[in-house]
C-alpha cells in the first residue's frame, strides 16, 4: 500500500513537473519575428525617447526649480515640484518597462541569433539586475526626496541603460537592412514621421 | 525617383522653409504652433502651398514635419526660464489681451494638439508640464501689475 502511494506521488510529481515545463516560455525558432520587432521598438524608445542626454538633463536639472522659486515663490514652486516629480516618476516607469522588454528578449531569443561571449552575457545579466534595482531605488528616492535628490542614482541608471542598449543593438543588428543604413547615414537624422 | 534624390529634395525644402517662412519666428514655441497649423487634423499631413509648388507635395510635407519636430525638440531642451520668455514673446506676437490669452491657454491647452506625430509621450508630457508652470508664472506676473490707470508707466511683464 505504501509502495503504491509512493508511485502515485511520484506520478503526480512528474505530471506537475511536465506541466511546469509546458508553461515555461520557450524560445521558438520560428514565428518569433514579433518579439524581435518589439525588442527593436523597446531599444528605439530607450535610445531616442527616454535616454537622450538633453531630456534627462532637463528633467533632473535643479536650475529650473531655482528659477521657478526665485521668479514666483509659494504655490507655483509647489506646483512645479509636483509636476517634475510626476514626470520623473513617469520616466523611471517607462525606462523600467522598456528594460524589462529588452531583458525578456535577451533571455528568450538573443542566444539564437547573436553569439555573445560568456563574459558579455554575464556583464549583460549584471547590468539588467543593476538597472532593475536602480529603477526601484530611484522610485523610492523620488517619492521621498523629490526629483533633485537622486542625481547619483540617475547617473548609474543611465550609464547601465546605455551599456544594455549597446549590447542589444549588436543582437538586433541583423534587422537593419544595409540599404536603409546607407540611407540613414546620408540623412540628417530627422526623417519625417509621415 | 531614387530614395536619396527624394531625400535631397526634402532637405532642400526644409532649408528653404527655414530661410524664408521660419526666419521671422525666433522662438521655437512660435514655430511649433505655426507648423502645427499647417497640418491637416484629419489626415495628419502637412501642407504649404508655396513650398509644394517649389518642390512637391510630398517633399513639402516631410520638410514641414522635420521642422516641426526640430522646433519641438528645442522646446524639450528649453529651461523654465527660456520657456517663460518664449511664452511671453509669443503672447506679445499674438496681439491678444494677456488675460484672454492666459485664460484660453489654461482652459483649452491648445499646445496639446500642436505636438508632432511620433514624439515620445514622455517628451510631450514634459513640455505640457513646463508650459503649465510657465503659464502660471506669467499669470502671476500679470496679476502683480498695477491696474490700468493706476500708474502712467505700467510695469513690464518681466
Amino acid at each position: 500500500m505504501i509502495g503504491l502511494l509512493l508511485y502515485v506521488l511520484l506520478g503526480v510529481g512528474l505530471l506537475a513537473f511536465l506541466w511546469a515545463l509546458a508553461r515555461r516560455k520557450g524560445a521558438p525558432v520560428e514565428g518569433c519575428g514579433q518579439q524581435f520587432v518589439e525588442a527593436r521598438q523597446a531599444l528605439r524608445t530607450l535610445q531616442f525617447g527616454l535616454l537622450p542626454e538633453n531630456l534627462i538633463t532637463r528633467i533632473f536639472d535643479p536650475e529650473d526649480f531655482r528659477y521657478v522659486t526665485s521668479a514666483s515663490p509659494g504655490e507655483i514652486g509647489k506646483l512645479f515640484l509636483q509636476e517634475r516629480t510626476r514626470i520623473s516618476l513617469m520616466w523611471v516607469r517607462r525606462v523600467r518597462s522598456e528594460i524589462r522588454n529588452l531583458m525578456h528578449f535577451h533571455l528568450a531569443y538573443s542566444r539564437l541569433h547573436a553569439k555573445l561571449s560568456l563574459v558579455t552575457e554575464i556583464r549583460l545579466a549584471l547590468d539588467f539586475v543593476l538597472l532593475l534595482m536602480a529603477c526601484r531605488a530611484l522610485r523610492i528616492l523620488l517619492y521621498l526626496r523629490g526629483p533633485y535628490g537622486a542625481r547619483a542614482v540617475v547617473g548609474v541608471l543611465t550609464a547601465a541603460a546605455a551599456r544594455v542598449c549597446a549590447a542589444s543593438e549588436k543582437s538586433l543588428a541583423f534587422l537593419n537592412p544595409p540599404t536603409l543604413e546607407s540611407f540613414r547615414r546620408d540623412s540628417a537624422g530627422h526623417g519625417a514621421a509621415i | 525617383m531614387s530614395i536619396p534624390a527624394k531625400h535631397r529634395d526634402v532637405l532642400a525644402a526644409a532649408d528653404d522653409l527655414r530661410r524664408r517662412t521660419l526666419a521671422g519666428m525666433a522662438q521655437p514655441l512660435e514655430r511649433m504652433i505655426y507648423l502645427a497649423s499647417t497640418r491637416d487634423y484629419n489626415t495628419g499631413l502637412y501642407y504649404h502651398q508655396g513650398l509644394a509648388l517649389r518642390f512637391s507635395d510630398e517633399a513639402a510635407c516631410e520638410a514641414l514635419a522635420d521642422c516641426h519636430r526640430e522646433a519641438f525638440e528645442e522646446l524639450v531642451a528649453a529651461s523654465m526660464e527660456e520657456l517663460v520668455h518664449e511664452l511671453e514673446a509669443y503672447l506679445k506676437s499674438t496681439r491678444v489681451a494677456a488675460g484672454d490669452f492666459i485664460l484660453a491657454w489654461k482652459g483649452l491647452e491648445p499646445y496639446r494638439v500642436a505636438v508632432p506625430v511620433g514624439i515620445d509621450s514622455l517628451s510631450s508630457e514634459l513640455v505640457f508640464s513646463n508650459l503649465k508652470v510657465a503659464l502660471a508664472i506669467l499669470e502671476q506676473r500679470l496679476m502683480a501689475r498695477p491696474k490700468p490707470g493706476a500708474s502712467p508707466h505700467p510695469l513690464p511683464v518681466q
